[in-house]
């Protein structure tokens, strides 16, 4: 069972509580687990159009999801609610996210035409990868 | 008595309401209605983006639409998709047990989906925001997203009345259908 909690009133938040489960489903799986157990980072995202934000808190082994923005975070991902989605549906290849193919190749688009923002990008490059093939469902 | 769902009788029965109400009644449809929920059935089998992006999807999907008595809703109404690899097999309304226990059911009050259907309201926002909420396997959803997408795009695309566009008759007349439906149908 993975160390996956919600902190006190995130229950209320819609989106924390959707990816939280999706994160604990993920998680089932070992390669995935791997990852969690190295990251350690702060995330936080925003969907702006659903005016919704959440913050990760991984600490190697264990996630903390609060509702809300919570602390200075290391990553921070700015989009819409279906940019994130499609964030979840990137695929990975030889344990790498992979971003030459149609689902990958849309998220640079948005990356560079700034419809996603990722704040912390090179500064944590290898927690952002991390992240990545935990969040991705494939 | 209601008709079982799933025999033969009961599927005849809801072709024939189907039937006459496509003849008796002018466009637009009113939503949720059978001869609406027949509408949006053809559109989502003629689409061909939609099988192209539903090709590996397997499973029913519930739209649940919570029951708003003022405009003549007074039972929550589960509309039933039974969709398979990109083809929809059927679109229907059903009892609610029925509903409940299909794959994924999408519950939202009427104002929920009146703006979805209006594309007012995105699908997955609503979610996000806990607007819609979502029993099912999430990931399998989230993994068919643009399908998922697909289907709303195509219940916006119908052409429709609202139940709170309708007059005072407007609503008894979707009432009494319902109502009628519920006897017969046990929906």
């Amino acid at each position: 069972m993975v160390d996956v909690k919600l902190a006190p009133g995130a229950d209320e938040v819609a989106m924390a509580v959707m990816l939280s489960d999706m994160l604990r489903a993920n998680l089932e799986k070992p390669e995935k687990l791997k990852d969690f157990n190295k990251l350690k980072a702060r995330v936080y995202i925003n969907a702006k159009d659903a005016e919704t934000e959440m913050t990760m808190l991984f600490d190697k082994g264990s996630l903390t999801v609060y509702g809300g923005k919570e602390g200075n975070p290391d990553i921070s991902i700015i989009t819409d609610a279906a940019t994130l989605l499609d964030l979840a549906n990137i695929n990975i290849k030889m344990g790498m996210p992979y971003y030459f193919d149609e689902t990958g190749m849309a998220v640079v688009k948005k990356l560079l035409k700034r419809e996603l923002q990722i704040k912390g990008m090179f500064a944590h490059y290898f927690a952002l990868n991390r992240l990545t093939k935990i969040m991705s469902l494939n | 008595m209601a008709l079982t769902y799933g025999t033969d009788e009961w599927n005849q029965a809801y072709d024939a309401l189907v039937k006459e109400r496509l003849e008796s009644q002018s466009k637009p449809f009113v939503m949720g209605t059978p001869e609406w929920v027949a509408q949006y059935e053809e559109l989502i089998q003629n689409d061909a983006e939609y099988k192209e992006a539903a090709k590996d999807w397997e499973g029913s999907v519930v739209i649940k639409i919570l029951a708003k008595p003022d405009i003549g809703l007074d039972k929550d109404l589960y509309m039933f998709m039974d969709l398979w690899h990109g083809d929809c097999r059927f679109v229907k309304i059903v009892p609610a047990d029925v509903g409940e226990s299909a794959d994924y059911v999408i519950t939202g009050e009427y104002e929920r989906w009146r703006s979805v259907m209006a594309k007012e309201l995105d699908t997955i926002k609503g979610m996000m925001q806990g607007k819609l909420k979502l029993k099912g396997d999430l990931p399998t959803i989230v993994r068919a997203v643009k399908a998922s997408a697909r289907l709303v795009d195509l219940s916006a695309s119908t052409e429709c009345k609202f139940p709170d566009e309708l007059d005072a008759a407007g609503i008894e007349e979707l009432r009494a259908l319902l109502k009628r439906a519920e006897d017969e149908l046990g929906i």
